[in-house]
């Protein structure tokens, strides 16, 4: 089952060639995770968990023991090389069609970039280290880094590439993790009318739209550090008549006034920062509610109570994919993060949300191993003001 | 644009050169993919409409059901790539993986 991306105006175009080549790498990610991913816990049942025990005298306890002795098992090492190698070919197979057009792309979106919502950059912003230290999840020039003016490569590059890396689980307009929180929000609290909305890392908005449409009456705002990324999410939004008030910010201090927000979300933002950054981020979002409203983050979930072999799995990402903070975040108490911004322990909300997209193909029940959204939920961390 | 990712990139493997290679593999098998689906187009449009041009090949976008028989293709095509990978795995599903398991076959019919 093929699941195709909405051609929506500001989505790069690709040649044939370019849209085979990418093809090919979404149906290898997809046979990766899962015809050849769940292998790994065969061989580590059959074959490293008992060499583990023999040498030893004690079974594994946590997810390091098992990647200690994962690592020399060829099998893994071979599955590893591939994933590894997929999504560098995933990047190279976007990045070289988008680079193709990229003057077209930034006359589109100029012309897109002005109607109901808006666009407010800040070239001054410094980029954190967390973001320059190494490219995040091997996009090369990662959120920020500009190849010339009006650069709108990176959400381009991203808009496309995500689509892949979700083997299109994220639905047609990349929307899943929006889609899924905002659902879940209307249901679970149908009397809440937030009218003022901040998405916080919003790369190129795929997440943002859907409380455009949950909550028609709301003002929505979104940011994120990247320029690139800034300059196409705009245009997306303004192309798909959606309006989204964009501006570049660090989640971690904002120029927003206290209290302005009734909802604060984030869609797979926290693993991208830092243990200081994180602290920053959730004090940031408990001055930035108004009393009695949510902030709610969209995550994998925590490796807390998980056996030592799923949380090996998850963790590849760590070492393999440039996550350098998402094992880190994972083992974090999210109640003492909660608590040490401002928030009541009480309030603290730790849950799994059902994927709003529920065509989803295949899933392996796995979360990660190079099978995003393969366990057909999502984890929410949240609290109330 | 960078074509590399910041960053240490992993090697997983003894001899970090079979990381390389295997890296060399997968564009290869990419490439015959991407010809594979060239030529696909290709034969459809000439069963279509018995004429060709340059135009109409870079034009052509599959129908759900052509797209469909692709991604069918594709599956099969990695699997078949990736055919020692699957049999590893069949080969530690039978203990067959060390060469004393051999020599013991090897003892068996000489004896």
């Amino acid at each position: 089952m093929i699941y195709e991306q909405t051609q929506h105006e500001m989505l790069p175009r690709a040649t044939h060639d370019e849209q085979a080549r990418q093809n090919f790498v979404q149906s290898l990610k997809l046979h990766l995770a899962t015809a050849v991913s769940p292998g790994n816990k065969v061989v580590y049942e059959k074959r490293a968990r008992p060499r583990f025990e023999r040498e030893h005298k004690r079974t594994p306890q946590d997810r390091h023991d098992v990647r200690r002795v994962m690592k020399d098992e060829p099998y893994y090492q071979t599955w590893s090389a591939l994933l590894r190698t997929s999504q560098e070919m995933m990047w190279d197979s976007v990045a070289t069609s988008v680079e193709r057009q990229l003057p077209e792309l930034i006359t589109r979106a100029k012309a897109n970039g002005k109607t109901s919502g808006s666009l407010t950059l800040n070239p001054s912003m410094p980029i954190p280290a967390y973001h320059t230290a190494v490219d995040i999840h091997c996009q090369p020039g990662a959120y920020h880094t500009e190849t010339g003016a009006d650069d709108v490569a990176a959400g381009a590059i991203y808009d496309r590439a995500v689509h892949i890396y979700a083997m299109g689980r994220m639905g047609p307009m990349n929307d899943d993790l929006g889609a899924s929180l905002a659902a879940h929000v209307k249901q679970q609290y149908p009397n809440f009318r937030p009218s003022k909305v901040l998405d916080m890392g919003c790369s190129v908005g795929h997440s943002t739209i859907p409380y455009v449409d949950t909550y028609p009456n709301a003002e929505v705002y979104a940011i994120e550090i990247g320029a690139p990324m800034l300059r196409y999410a705009h245009a997306r939004a303004e192309a798909l008549g959606k309006r989204v008030h964009f501006s570049q910010q660090n989640a971690e201090h904002t120029n927003f006034t206290d209290g302005s927000f009734d909802l604060i979300v984030s869609h797979i933002l926290l693993h991208e920062t830092s243990s200081a950054a994180i602290r920053n981020i959730i004090r940031e979002c408990h001055r930035l509610l108004k009393p009695g409203g949510m902030m709610l983050h969209v995550e994998v979930p925590q490796y807390h109570g998980m056996d030592p072999y799923a949380s090996f799995i998850l963790d590849w990402d760590t070492y393999n994919n440039n996550e350098p903070f998402w094992g880190t975040l994972h083992d974090m108490d999210l109640v003492e993060l909660a608590t040490g911004g401002g928030f009541a322990q009480e309030t603290v909300i730790q849950t799994a949300i059902p994927s709003a997209f529920k065509m989803a193909r295949s899933r392996t029940g796995l979360f990660q191993g190079g099978d995003f959204g393969g366990g057909g939920e999502w984890f929410v961390f949240g609290a109330v003001k | 644009m960078a074509k590399k990712a910041k960053g240490k990139k992993p090697t997983f493997f003894v001899d970090p050169q079979v990381d390389k290679l295997m890296a060399i593999v997968m564009a290869l098998a990419g490439e015959v993919s991407v010809l594979r689906e060239r030529l696909d187009t290709v034969e459809r449009l000439v069963e279509n409409k018995g004429l060709l041009t340059r135009h109409e090949i870079e034009a052509y976008r599959p129908t759900e059901q052509a797209a469909e028989e692709r991604e069918q293709w594709r599956s099969q095509y990695i699997a078949r790539v990736l055919r020692v990978v699957h049999e590893e795995l069949e080969a530690v599903e039978r203990g067959e993986t060390t060469p004393e398991s051999y020599e013991a076959a090897v003892r068996v019919v000489s004896s």
